[in-house]
Protein backbone atom coordinates (compact mmCIF):
# COMPACT_ATOMS: atom_id res chain seq x y z
CA UNK A 1 0.00 0.00 0.00
CA UNK A 2 1.37 3.40 -1.01
CA UNK A 3 0.71 6.62 0.86
CA UNK A 4 -1.03 8.41 -2.01
CA UNK A 5 -3.72 5.71 -2.04
CA UNK A 6 -5.10 6.95 1.29
CA UNK A 7 -6.71 10.06 -0.19
CA UNK A 8 -7.91 8.42 -3.42
CA UNK A 9 -9.45 5.51 -1.50
CA UNK A 10 -11.21 7.87 0.92
CA UNK A 11 -12.39 9.95 -2.04
CA UNK A 12 -14.11 6.84 -3.43
CA UNK A 13 -15.61 5.79 -0.09
CA UNK A 14 -16.90 9.17 1.04
CA UNK A 15 -16.21 11.88 -1.53
CA UNK A 16 -18.24 14.56 0.23
CA UNK A 17 -16.73 14.31 3.68
CA UNK A 18 -14.43 17.18 4.63
CA UNK A 19 -10.77 16.25 4.20
CA UNK A 20 -8.65 19.27 4.99
CA UNK A 21 -9.00 22.81 6.27
CA UNK A 22 -6.49 25.66 6.24
CA UNK A 23 -6.80 29.44 6.59
CA UNK A 24 -8.12 29.58 3.02
CA UNK A 25 -11.01 27.17 3.61
CA UNK A 26 -12.02 23.54 3.54
CA UNK A 27 -11.84 20.89 0.82
CA UNK A 28 -13.82 17.65 0.60
CA UNK A 29 -12.10 14.39 -0.33
CA UNK A 30 -13.43 14.73 -3.87
CA UNK A 31 -11.95 18.23 -4.16
CA UNK A 32 -8.62 17.33 -2.57
CA UNK A 33 -8.34 14.25 -4.79
CA UNK A 34 -8.97 16.33 -7.92
CA UNK A 35 -6.47 18.99 -6.82
CA UNK A 36 -3.85 16.29 -6.18
CA UNK A 37 -4.42 14.94 -9.69
CA UNK A 38 -4.00 18.38 -11.24
CA UNK A 39 -0.82 18.90 -9.23
CA UNK A 40 0.48 15.54 -10.46
CA UNK A 41 -0.21 16.58 -14.04
CA UNK A 42 1.54 19.91 -13.46
CA UNK A 43 4.65 18.21 -12.08
CA UNK A 44 4.70 15.85 -15.07
CA UNK A 45 4.52 18.85 -17.40
CA UNK A 46 7.49 20.33 -15.56
CA UNK A 47 9.45 17.20 -16.40
CA UNK A 48 9.26 15.38 -13.07
CA UNK A 49 9.59 11.61 -13.48
CA UNK A 50 9.39 8.60 -11.20
CA UNK A 51 12.03 8.75 -8.46
CA UNK A 52 12.74 12.49 -8.94
CA UNK A 53 12.81 14.71 -5.86
CA UNK A 54 10.34 17.59 -5.63
CA UNK A 55 11.20 20.27 -3.07
CA UNK A 56 8.16 21.86 -1.41
CA UNK A 57 9.15 25.21 0.11
CA UNK A 58 5.73 26.45 1.13
CA UNK A 59 3.99 27.59 4.25
CA UNK A 60 1.70 25.00 5.78
CA UNK A 61 -1.37 24.83 3.60
CA UNK A 62 -3.73 22.62 1.64
CA UNK A 63 -1.66 23.63 -1.37
CA UNK A 64 1.48 22.06 0.14
CA UNK A 65 -0.43 18.86 0.93
CA UNK A 66 -1.74 18.71 -2.65
CA UNK A 67 1.82 18.96 -3.96
CA UNK A 68 2.96 16.09 -1.69
CA UNK A 69 0.10 14.01 -3.09
CA UNK A 70 0.78 15.08 -6.64
CA UNK A 71 4.44 14.10 -6.36
CA UNK A 72 3.64 10.65 -4.98
CA UNK A 73 0.97 10.04 -7.62
CA UNK A 74 3.62 10.18 -10.33
CA UNK A 75 6.07 8.13 -8.26
CA UNK A 76 8.20 11.12 -7.29
CA UNK A 77 9.63 11.83 -3.84
CA UNK A 78 8.66 14.98 -1.96
CA UNK A 79 11.07 16.98 0.16
CA UNK A 80 9.38 19.45 2.53
CA UNK A 81 11.73 22.36 3.26
CA UNK A 82 11.27 24.48 6.39
CA UNK A 83 9.50 27.67 5.23
CA UNK A 84 11.44 29.51 7.96
CA UNK A 85 14.76 28.26 6.62
CA UNK A 86 17.18 30.81 5.16
CA UNK A 87 17.90 30.52 1.43
CA UNK A 88 21.45 29.21 2.03
CA UNK A 89 20.31 26.20 4.04
CA UNK A 90 17.35 25.49 1.75
CA UNK A 91 19.73 25.53 -1.21
CA UNK A 92 22.11 23.13 0.58
CA UNK A 93 19.22 20.67 1.01
CA UNK A 94 18.04 21.06 -2.59
CA UNK A 95 21.55 20.53 -3.94
CA UNK A 96 22.13 17.54 -1.66
CA UNK A 97 19.17 15.57 -3.01
CA UNK A 98 19.49 17.04 -6.53
CA UNK A 99 15.88 18.16 -6.86
CA UNK A 100 14.04 17.80 -10.14
CA UNK A 101 11.53 20.58 -9.42
CA UNK A 102 10.75 23.23 -6.84
CA UNK A 103 7.34 24.40 -5.67
CA UNK A 104 7.57 27.76 -3.86
CA UNK A 105 6.46 31.38 -4.01
CA UNK A 106 8.44 33.21 -6.69
CA UNK A 107 10.25 35.60 -4.33
CA UNK A 108 11.33 32.79 -2.06
CA UNK A 109 12.60 30.65 -4.94
CA UNK A 110 14.62 33.30 -6.77
CA UNK A 111 17.64 33.46 -4.39
CA UNK A 112 18.22 29.68 -4.56
CA UNK A 113 17.71 28.98 -8.26
CA UNK A 114 21.18 29.78 -9.50
CA UNK A 115 24.52 28.00 -9.70
CA UNK A 116 23.96 24.27 -9.45
CA UNK A 117 20.19 24.81 -9.12
CA UNK A 118 19.92 27.23 -12.06
CA UNK A 119 17.98 24.97 -14.41
CA UNK A 120 15.51 23.55 -11.88
CA UNK A 121 11.91 24.05 -13.05
CA UNK A 122 9.75 26.11 -10.67
CA UNK A 123 6.04 25.85 -9.99
CA UNK A 124 5.47 29.32 -8.52
CA UNK A 125 2.50 29.37 -6.18
CA UNK A 126 1.95 33.12 -6.06
CA UNK A 127 2.94 34.49 -9.45
CA UNK A 128 4.05 33.60 -12.95
CA UNK A 129 7.72 33.77 -11.92
CA UNK A 130 8.28 30.10 -12.72
CA UNK A 131 7.90 27.74 -15.65
CA UNK A 132 4.39 27.19 -14.36
CA UNK A 133 2.04 29.10 -12.06
CA UNK A 134 -0.52 27.69 -9.64
CA UNK A 135 -3.30 29.29 -11.70
CA UNK A 136 -2.21 27.14 -14.67
CA UNK A 137 -3.45 24.09 -12.77
CA UNK A 138 -7.03 25.01 -13.64
CA UNK A 139 -6.30 24.10 -17.26
CA UNK A 140 -5.08 20.61 -16.39
CA UNK A 141 -7.77 18.01 -16.15
CA UNK A 142 -7.98 14.30 -15.63
CA UNK A 143 -5.90 11.85 -13.67
CA UNK A 144 -2.19 11.38 -14.27
CA UNK A 145 -0.90 8.10 -15.69
CA UNK A 146 -1.26 5.55 -12.90
CA UNK A 147 2.19 4.93 -11.45
CA UNK A 148 3.45 1.38 -11.09
CA UNK A 149 5.59 2.25 -8.14
CA UNK A 150 6.34 -0.22 -5.39
CA UNK A 151 5.95 0.10 -1.65
CA UNK A 152 9.73 0.20 -1.36
CA UNK A 153 10.04 3.41 -3.39
CA UNK A 154 10.85 6.53 -1.41
CA UNK A 155 7.80 8.59 -0.47
CA UNK A 156 9.57 11.61 1.06
CA UNK A 157 12.83 12.85 2.50
CA UNK A 158 12.95 14.77 5.80
CA UNK A 159 16.09 16.77 6.52
CA UNK A 160 17.33 16.92 10.10
CA UNK A 161 20.20 18.75 11.73
CA UNK A 162 23.62 17.17 11.08
CA UNK A 163 26.47 17.22 13.61
CA UNK A 164 29.11 18.17 11.04
CA UNK A 165 27.21 21.26 9.95
CA UNK A 166 25.31 19.81 6.97
CA UNK A 167 21.69 18.65 7.28
CA UNK A 168 21.03 14.94 6.68
CA UNK A 169 18.18 13.67 4.50
CA UNK A 170 16.25 10.82 6.10
CA UNK A 171 14.73 8.71 3.30
CA UNK A 172 11.31 7.26 4.10
CA UNK A 173 9.73 4.67 1.83
CA UNK A 174 6.00 4.11 1.42
CA UNK A 175 6.43 0.88 3.39
CA UNK A 176 8.20 2.72 6.26
CA UNK A 177 5.51 5.39 6.49
CA UNK A 178 2.57 2.99 6.18
CA UNK A 179 3.94 0.73 8.94
CA UNK A 180 3.78 3.73 11.25
CA UNK A 181 0.50 5.18 9.98
CA UNK A 182 -1.32 1.83 10.25
CA UNK A 183 -0.04 1.26 13.77
CA UNK A 184 -0.77 4.83 14.86
CA UNK A 185 -4.30 4.90 13.44
CA UNK A 186 -5.10 1.69 15.33
CA UNK A 187 -3.42 2.92 18.52
CA UNK A 188 -5.67 5.99 18.75
CA UNK A 189 -8.68 4.24 17.21
CA UNK A 190 -8.89 6.73 14.32
CA UNK A 191 -12.31 6.90 12.64
CA UNK A 192 -14.04 8.94 9.96
CA UNK A 193 -15.79 11.18 12.51
CA UNK A 194 -12.42 12.32 13.90
CA UNK A 195 -11.22 15.86 13.42
CA UNK A 196 -7.43 15.84 13.53
CA UNK A 197 -5.17 18.81 14.09
CA UNK A 198 -1.89 19.48 12.37
CA UNK A 199 0.39 21.42 14.69
CA UNK A 200 3.86 20.33 13.51
CA UNK A 201 5.49 21.79 10.41
CA UNK A 202 5.61 19.49 7.37
CA UNK A 203 9.40 18.99 7.52
CA UNK A 204 8.93 17.63 11.04
CA UNK A 205 7.83 14.00 11.20
CA UNK A 206 5.01 14.57 13.70
CA UNK A 207 3.00 15.93 10.75
CA UNK A 208 3.02 12.49 9.08
CA UNK A 209 0.52 11.19 11.61
CA UNK A 210 -1.76 14.23 11.39
CA UNK A 211 -2.14 14.05 7.64
CA UNK A 212 -2.07 10.35 6.86
CA UNK A 213 -3.96 9.02 9.86
CA UNK A 214 -6.75 11.44 8.90
CA UNK A 215 -6.68 10.49 5.23
CA UNK A 216 -6.55 6.77 6.06
CA UNK A 217 -9.79 6.83 8.05
CA UNK A 218 -11.54 9.50 5.97
CA UNK A 219 -11.39 12.03 8.81
CA UNK A 220 -10.70 15.73 8.61
CA UNK A 221 -7.44 17.50 9.39
CA UNK A 222 -7.23 21.21 10.23
CA UNK A 223 -3.89 22.95 9.79
CA UNK A 224 -2.54 25.28 12.49
CA UNK A 225 -0.77 28.14 10.71
CA UNK A 226 2.97 28.44 11.55
CA UNK A 227 2.58 31.79 13.26
CA UNK A 228 0.03 30.43 15.74
CA UNK A 229 2.00 27.33 16.70
CA UNK A 230 3.12 28.83 20.03
CA UNK A 231 0.43 31.47 20.66
CA UNK A 232 -1.44 29.81 23.54
CA UNK A 233 -4.78 31.59 23.14
CA UNK A 234 -4.88 31.02 19.40
CA UNK A 235 -4.10 27.31 19.84
CA UNK A 236 -6.86 26.82 22.40
CA UNK A 237 -9.33 28.73 20.19
CA UNK A 238 -8.32 26.44 17.34
CA UNK A 239 -9.02 23.30 19.37
CA UNK A 240 -12.39 24.66 20.46
CA UNK A 241 -13.55 26.13 17.13
CA UNK A 242 -12.39 23.24 14.94
CA UNK A 243 -13.85 20.78 17.48
CA UNK A 244 -10.57 18.84 17.37
CA UNK A 245 -10.88 15.25 18.61
CA UNK A 246 -7.26 14.10 18.17
CA UNK A 247 -4.47 16.55 18.96
CA UNK A 248 -0.79 15.74 18.43
CA UNK A 249 2.05 18.10 19.33
CA UNK A 250 5.30 18.50 21.20
CA UNK A 251 4.86 18.85 24.99
CA UNK A 252 6.05 22.49 24.75
CA UNK A 253 2.90 23.43 22.86
CA UNK A 254 0.59 21.55 25.24
CA UNK A 255 2.25 23.09 28.29
CA UNK A 256 1.75 26.58 26.84
CA UNK A 257 -1.94 25.85 26.24
CA UNK A 258 -2.43 24.59 29.78
CA UNK A 259 -0.34 27.25 31.55
CA UNK A 260 -1.17 30.31 29.47
CA UNK A 261 -4.16 29.42 27.30
CA UNK A 262 -6.57 28.00 29.89
CA UNK A 263 -7.05 24.80 27.93
CA UNK A 264 -8.30 22.94 30.99
CA UNK A 265 -10.92 25.59 31.76
CA UNK A 266 -12.66 25.15 28.39
CA UNK A 267 -16.09 23.58 28.43
CA UNK A 268 -17.38 21.19 25.80
CA UNK A 269 -14.01 20.23 24.31
CA UNK A 270 -14.43 17.53 21.67
CA UNK A 271 -10.98 16.11 22.45
CA UNK A 272 -10.82 12.36 22.91
CA UNK A 273 -7.09 11.72 22.39
CA UNK A 274 -3.99 13.82 22.95
CA UNK A 275 -0.67 12.52 21.68
CA UNK A 276 2.73 14.03 22.40
CA UNK A 277 6.25 13.25 21.25
CA UNK A 278 9.57 14.86 20.49
CA UNK A 279 10.78 15.64 24.01
CA UNK A 280 10.10 14.51 27.59
CA UNK A 281 6.91 15.89 29.16
CA UNK A 282 7.84 17.14 32.66
CA UNK A 283 5.84 15.01 35.08
CA UNK A 284 4.40 17.91 37.09
CA UNK A 285 2.85 19.44 33.99
CA UNK A 286 1.73 16.08 32.61
CA UNK A 287 -0.06 15.39 35.87
CA UNK A 288 -2.02 18.64 35.45
CA UNK A 289 -3.02 17.60 31.93
CA UNK A 290 -4.01 14.11 33.13
CA UNK A 291 -6.14 15.49 35.95
CA UNK A 292 -7.62 18.28 33.81
CA UNK A 293 -8.69 15.95 30.98
CA UNK A 294 -9.70 12.80 32.87
CA UNK A 295 -11.68 11.19 30.03
CA UNK A 296 -9.18 11.94 27.25
CA UNK A 297 -6.73 9.22 26.22
CA UNK A 298 -3.12 10.41 26.48
CA UNK A 299 -0.24 8.87 24.54
CA UNK A 300 3.51 9.40 24.75
CA UNK A 301 5.17 8.40 21.48
CA UNK A 302 8.87 8.17 20.81
CA UNK A 303 11.07 7.81 17.76
CA UNK A 304 13.82 9.67 15.92
CA UNK A 305 12.86 10.69 12.36
CA UNK A 306 14.90 7.65 11.22
CA UNK A 307 12.35 5.28 12.82
CA UNK A 308 9.06 7.23 12.53
CA UNK A 309 7.55 6.19 15.86
CA UNK A 310 9.17 3.08 17.32
CA UNK A 311 7.74 3.01 20.84
CA UNK A 312 4.51 4.17 22.41
CA UNK A 313 2.98 4.39 25.86
CA UNK A 314 -0.56 5.16 26.92
CA UNK A 315 -0.63 7.38 30.01
CA UNK A 316 -3.34 6.21 32.36
CA UNK A 317 -3.12 7.14 36.04
CA UNK A 318 0.08 8.80 37.16
CA UNK A 319 1.23 7.60 40.58
CA UNK A 320 1.29 10.54 43.03
CA UNK A 321 4.90 9.80 44.00
CA UNK A 322 6.22 9.61 40.41
CA UNK A 323 8.95 12.23 39.94
CA UNK A 324 10.37 11.31 36.53
CA UNK A 325 8.71 11.50 33.09
CA UNK A 326 6.40 8.63 32.05
CA UNK A 327 7.95 5.83 29.97
CA UNK A 328 8.39 6.05 26.22
CA UNK A 329 6.83 2.59 26.30
CA UNK A 330 7.29 -0.52 24.23
CA UNK A 331 7.76 -1.38 20.56
CA UNK A 332 5.40 0.19 18.01
CA UNK A 333 4.87 0.17 14.22
CA UNK A 334 5.71 -3.55 14.00
CA UNK A 335 9.28 -2.83 15.11
CA UNK A 336 11.54 -4.61 17.56
CA UNK A 337 13.35 -2.43 20.11
CA UNK A 338 16.01 -3.36 22.64
CA UNK A 339 18.69 -1.66 24.68
CA UNK A 340 22.38 -2.51 24.53
CA UNK A 341 24.63 -1.76 27.51
CA UNK A 342 28.19 -0.47 27.20
CA UNK A 343 29.57 -4.01 27.28
CA UNK A 344 27.49 -4.93 24.21
CA UNK A 345 25.00 -7.16 25.98
CA UNK A 346 21.24 -6.63 25.86
CA UNK A 347 20.14 -4.58 28.88
CA UNK A 348 18.03 -6.48 31.39
CA UNK A 349 15.36 -5.15 33.72
CA UNK A 350 16.66 -2.15 35.65
CA UNK A 351 19.69 -1.69 33.38
CA UNK A 352 20.49 1.18 31.04
CA UNK A 353 21.63 1.00 27.45
CA UNK A 354 21.38 2.60 24.01
CA UNK A 355 18.05 1.93 22.32
CA UNK A 356 18.29 0.00 19.04
CA UNK A 357 15.43 -0.42 16.56
CA UNK A 358 14.78 -2.75 13.67
CA UNK A 359 11.62 -3.28 11.68
CA UNK A 360 9.36 -1.91 8.97
CA UNK A 361 9.28 1.73 10.12
CA UNK A 362 13.08 2.11 10.18
CA UNK A 363 14.07 4.48 7.36
CA UNK A 364 15.78 3.25 4.22
CA UNK A 365 18.80 5.40 5.12
CA UNK A 366 20.24 8.86 4.53
CA UNK A 367 20.21 10.38 1.08
CA UNK A 368 23.55 9.92 -0.62
CA UNK A 369 24.82 7.35 1.90
CA UNK A 370 24.73 3.55 1.96
CA UNK A 371 21.30 2.16 2.91
CA UNK A 372 20.56 0.98 6.44
CA UNK A 373 19.90 -2.54 5.11
CA UNK A 374 19.18 -5.08 7.84
CA UNK A 375 21.33 -3.25 10.39
CA UNK A 376 19.35 -2.08 13.42
CA UNK A 377 19.18 1.70 13.81
CA UNK A 378 21.13 3.02 16.80
CA UNK A 379 19.10 5.89 18.24
CA UNK A 380 21.85 7.45 20.38
CA UNK A 381 19.26 7.61 23.16
CA UNK A 382 19.98 5.97 26.50
CA UNK A 383 16.98 4.17 28.02
CA UNK A 384 16.28 1.98 31.03
CA UNK A 385 14.09 -1.11 30.96
CA UNK A 386 11.44 -1.10 33.68
CA UNK A 387 10.24 -4.32 35.27
CA UNK A 388 6.88 -4.00 33.47
CA UNK A 389 8.63 -4.13 30.08
CA UNK A 390 8.33 -0.41 29.34
CA UNK A 391 11.39 1.65 28.42
CA UNK A 392 12.17 4.96 30.14
CA UNK A 393 14.16 7.68 28.40
CA UNK A 394 17.32 8.61 30.29
CA UNK A 395 19.39 10.90 28.05
CA UNK A 396 21.60 11.29 24.99
CA UNK A 397 24.94 9.74 24.11
CA UNK A 398 26.06 12.76 22.07
CA UNK A 399 25.51 16.48 21.54
CA UNK A 400 22.11 16.38 19.96
CA UNK A 401 19.53 18.44 21.86
CA UNK A 402 15.87 19.25 21.43
CA UNK A 403 14.47 22.74 21.08
CA UNK A 404 10.68 22.54 21.30
CA UNK A 405 10.88 19.06 19.82
CA UNK A 406 13.18 20.03 16.95
CA UNK A 407 16.42 18.12 16.75
CA UNK A 408 19.41 20.39 16.98
CA UNK A 409 22.95 19.13 16.53
CA UNK A 410 25.08 21.56 18.51
CA UNK A 411 27.86 20.91 15.98
CA UNK A 412 25.76 22.42 13.19
CA UNK A 413 25.22 25.63 15.19
CA UNK A 414 28.91 25.74 16.14
CA UNK A 415 29.96 25.31 12.50
CA UNK A 416 27.73 28.25 11.53
CA UNK A 417 29.16 30.44 14.31
CA UNK A 418 32.73 29.62 13.28
CA UNK A 419 31.94 30.98 9.83
CA UNK A 420 31.76 34.47 11.42
CA UNK A 421 35.00 36.33 10.61
CA UNK A 422 35.57 37.49 14.21
CA UNK A 423 34.89 34.15 15.89
CA UNK A 424 37.87 31.91 16.59
CA UNK A 425 36.27 29.31 18.88
CA UNK A 426 32.62 28.38 19.39
CA UNK A 427 30.71 26.02 21.64
CA UNK A 428 26.97 25.89 22.15
CA UNK A 429 25.09 24.52 25.13
CA UNK A 430 21.43 24.45 26.05
CA UNK A 431 19.86 25.72 29.20
CA UNK A 432 16.39 24.81 30.37
CA UNK A 433 14.15 22.17 28.89
CA UNK A 434 11.00 22.01 26.82
CA UNK A 435 9.34 25.34 26.32
CA UNK A 436 12.11 27.18 28.17
CA UNK A 437 15.01 25.59 26.27
CA UNK A 438 17.56 28.17 25.14
CA UNK A 439 20.76 27.97 23.10
CA UNK A 440 23.76 29.74 24.63
CA UNK A 441 26.88 30.27 22.56
CA UNK A 442 30.30 30.54 24.18
CA UNK A 443 32.59 32.37 21.81
CA UNK A 444 36.20 33.40 21.69
CA UNK A 445 36.50 36.29 19.28
CA UNK A 446 38.98 38.99 18.24
CA UNK A 447 36.21 41.58 18.20
CA UNK A 448 33.10 40.79 20.23
CA UNK A 449 30.13 41.09 17.85
CA UNK A 450 26.86 42.24 19.45
CA UNK A 451 24.07 39.68 19.90
CA UNK A 452 22.01 41.22 17.09
CA UNK A 453 24.89 40.68 14.68
CA UNK A 454 25.40 37.08 15.85
CA UNK A 455 21.69 36.37 15.41
CA UNK A 456 21.74 37.88 11.94
CA UNK A 457 24.76 35.76 11.06
CA UNK A 458 22.99 32.60 12.28
CA UNK A 459 19.78 33.57 10.50
CA UNK A 460 21.60 33.55 7.18
CA UNK A 461 22.71 29.95 7.74
CA UNK A 462 20.34 28.14 10.09
CA UNK A 463 16.61 27.61 10.55
CA UNK A 464 15.01 29.85 13.17
CA UNK A 465 14.89 27.36 16.01
CA UNK A 466 18.69 27.03 15.76
CA UNK A 467 19.47 30.75 16.12
CA UNK A 468 21.34 31.28 19.40
CA UNK A 469 19.47 33.03 22.21
CA UNK A 470 22.46 34.56 23.95
CA UNK A 471 26.22 34.81 23.72
CA UNK A 472 28.96 34.68 26.35
CA UNK A 473 32.46 35.79 25.35
CA UNK A 474 35.50 34.06 26.83
CA UNK A 475 39.23 34.58 26.29
CA UNK A 476 39.42 30.94 25.33
CA UNK A 477 37.09 27.97 25.67
CA UNK A 478 37.77 25.51 28.49
CA UNK A 479 39.54 22.33 27.35
CA UNK A 480 40.10 19.00 29.02
CA UNK A 481 43.67 17.77 29.53
CA UNK A 482 43.64 16.01 26.18
CA UNK A 483 42.54 19.19 24.42
CA UNK A 484 38.87 18.35 23.90
CA UNK A 485 36.24 20.94 24.55
CA UNK A 486 35.23 20.72 28.22
CA UNK A 487 31.45 20.75 27.93
CA UNK A 488 30.97 20.06 31.62
CA UNK A 489 32.89 23.23 32.50
CA UNK A 490 30.71 25.14 30.04
CA UNK A 491 27.56 23.72 31.60
CA UNK A 492 28.79 24.98 35.00
CA UNK A 493 29.49 28.42 33.53
CA UNK A 494 26.03 28.36 31.98
CA UNK A 495 24.46 27.78 35.38
CA UNK A 496 26.41 30.79 36.68
CA UNK A 497 25.24 32.93 33.76
CA UNK A 498 21.63 31.94 34.35
CA UNK A 499 21.98 32.69 38.08
CA UNK A 500 23.15 36.26 37.31
CA UNK B 1 1.61 58.91 22.57
CA UNK B 2 3.16 59.56 19.18
CA UNK B 3 4.38 56.88 16.82
CA UNK B 4 7.96 57.99 17.46
CA UNK B 5 7.58 57.66 21.24
CA UNK B 6 6.04 54.25 20.91
CA UNK B 7 8.80 53.12 18.57
CA UNK B 8 11.43 54.43 20.97
CA UNK B 9 10.01 52.53 23.94
CA UNK B 10 9.58 49.31 21.99
CA UNK B 11 13.07 49.59 20.61
CA UNK B 12 14.49 50.07 24.09
CA UNK B 13 12.46 47.11 25.35
CA UNK B 14 13.70 44.83 22.58
CA UNK B 15 17.34 45.88 23.02
CA UNK B 16 17.33 45.49 26.81
CA UNK B 17 14.96 42.54 27.29
CA UNK B 18 15.32 40.43 24.16
CA UNK B 19 18.91 41.29 23.22
CA UNK B 20 22.12 41.90 25.14
CA UNK B 21 21.46 45.56 25.91
CA UNK B 22 24.14 46.70 23.48
CA UNK B 23 22.85 49.43 21.23
CA UNK B 24 23.64 48.00 17.86
CA UNK B 25 21.62 49.95 15.39
CA UNK B 26 18.36 48.08 15.80
CA UNK B 27 15.84 50.23 13.99
CA UNK B 28 12.23 49.99 12.87
CA UNK B 29 13.22 47.98 9.80
CA UNK B 30 15.42 45.37 11.51
CA UNK B 31 13.83 41.99 10.70
CA UNK B 32 12.80 40.73 14.13
CA UNK B 33 11.38 37.33 13.17
CA UNK B 34 13.83 36.48 10.41
CA UNK B 35 16.85 37.18 12.64
CA UNK B 36 15.42 35.35 15.62
CA UNK B 37 15.16 38.44 17.82
CA UNK B 38 11.52 37.53 18.27
CA UNK B 39 10.61 33.87 18.42
CA UNK B 40 7.39 32.06 19.13
CA UNK B 41 7.86 32.65 22.87
CA UNK B 42 9.26 36.17 23.03
CA UNK B 43 6.33 37.29 20.89
CA UNK B 44 4.19 36.64 23.97
CA UNK B 45 6.58 38.75 26.06
CA UNK B 46 6.36 41.62 23.59
CA UNK B 47 2.56 41.44 23.50
CA UNK B 48 2.40 41.51 27.33
CA UNK B 49 4.72 44.51 27.45
CA UNK B 50 2.53 46.28 24.90
CA UNK B 51 -0.55 45.71 27.00
CA UNK B 52 1.11 46.83 30.26
CA UNK B 53 2.96 49.82 28.89
CA UNK B 54 0.52 51.19 26.30
CA UNK B 55 -2.72 49.60 27.47
CA UNK B 56 -3.26 48.06 24.04
CA UNK B 57 -4.57 44.50 24.00
CA UNK B 58 -3.25 42.92 20.81
CA UNK B 59 -5.93 40.57 19.43
CA UNK B 60 -4.73 37.08 18.47
CA UNK B 61 -5.77 37.65 14.90
CA UNK B 62 -3.13 40.40 14.69
CA UNK B 63 -0.29 38.14 15.88
CA UNK B 64 0.86 37.46 12.34
CA UNK B 65 4.27 37.32 10.66
CA UNK B 66 3.38 40.48 8.70
CA UNK B 67 2.66 42.48 11.88
CA UNK B 68 5.70 41.19 13.73
CA UNK B 69 8.29 41.29 11.00
CA UNK B 70 9.73 44.58 12.30
CA UNK B 71 8.90 47.40 14.70
CA UNK B 72 7.54 49.55 11.90
CA UNK B 73 4.88 46.95 11.06
CA UNK B 74 4.17 46.30 14.73
CA UNK B 75 3.60 49.96 15.55
CA UNK B 76 1.43 50.39 12.45
CA UNK B 77 -0.75 47.55 13.72
CA UNK B 78 -0.87 49.06 17.24
CA UNK B 79 -1.90 52.40 15.81
CA UNK B 80 -4.95 50.73 14.27
CA UNK B 81 -5.96 49.59 17.76
CA UNK B 82 -5.60 52.87 19.65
Amino acid sequence: MRLERLISDSAVRHPDRPAIKDEGGELSYRELDALADRTARALTELGVRRGDRVAIWLNKSTQAVAVMQGAMRIGAVYVPVDPMSPAARAATIMRDCRIGALVAPGDRARPVLHGELAGVPLLATDSDAGQMAWSDLDDLDGAPEPNRGSDDDLAYILYTSGSTGTPKGVCISHRNAMAFVDWAARAVGARAEDRFSNHAPFHFDLSVFDLYAAFRCGGRVAIVPEHHAYVPGALVDFIVCERITVFYAVPSALILMVDRGELLAQRGLALRAVVFAGEPYPIKQLRRLREGLPSVRLFNWYGPTETNVCTGYEVREIAPDRSVPVPIGHAASGDRVWAVSDDGSEARIGEEGELLVSGPSVAVGYWGRPPQGDEPYRTGDIVRLQDDGEYVYVGRRDHMVKIRGHRVELGEVEAALLAHPDVTEAAVVTVGAGIEARLIAFLAAGREPPLLEVKRHCAERLPRHMIVDSVVFLQELPRTRNGKLDRLALQRKTMQEVAK
Amino acid sequence: MTREEMLGELRQFVVSELLDGRDTGLDEHTPLLAWGVLDSLSVNVLVSFTSERFGIAVPQSEVTPENLKDLDAYVAMLTRHT
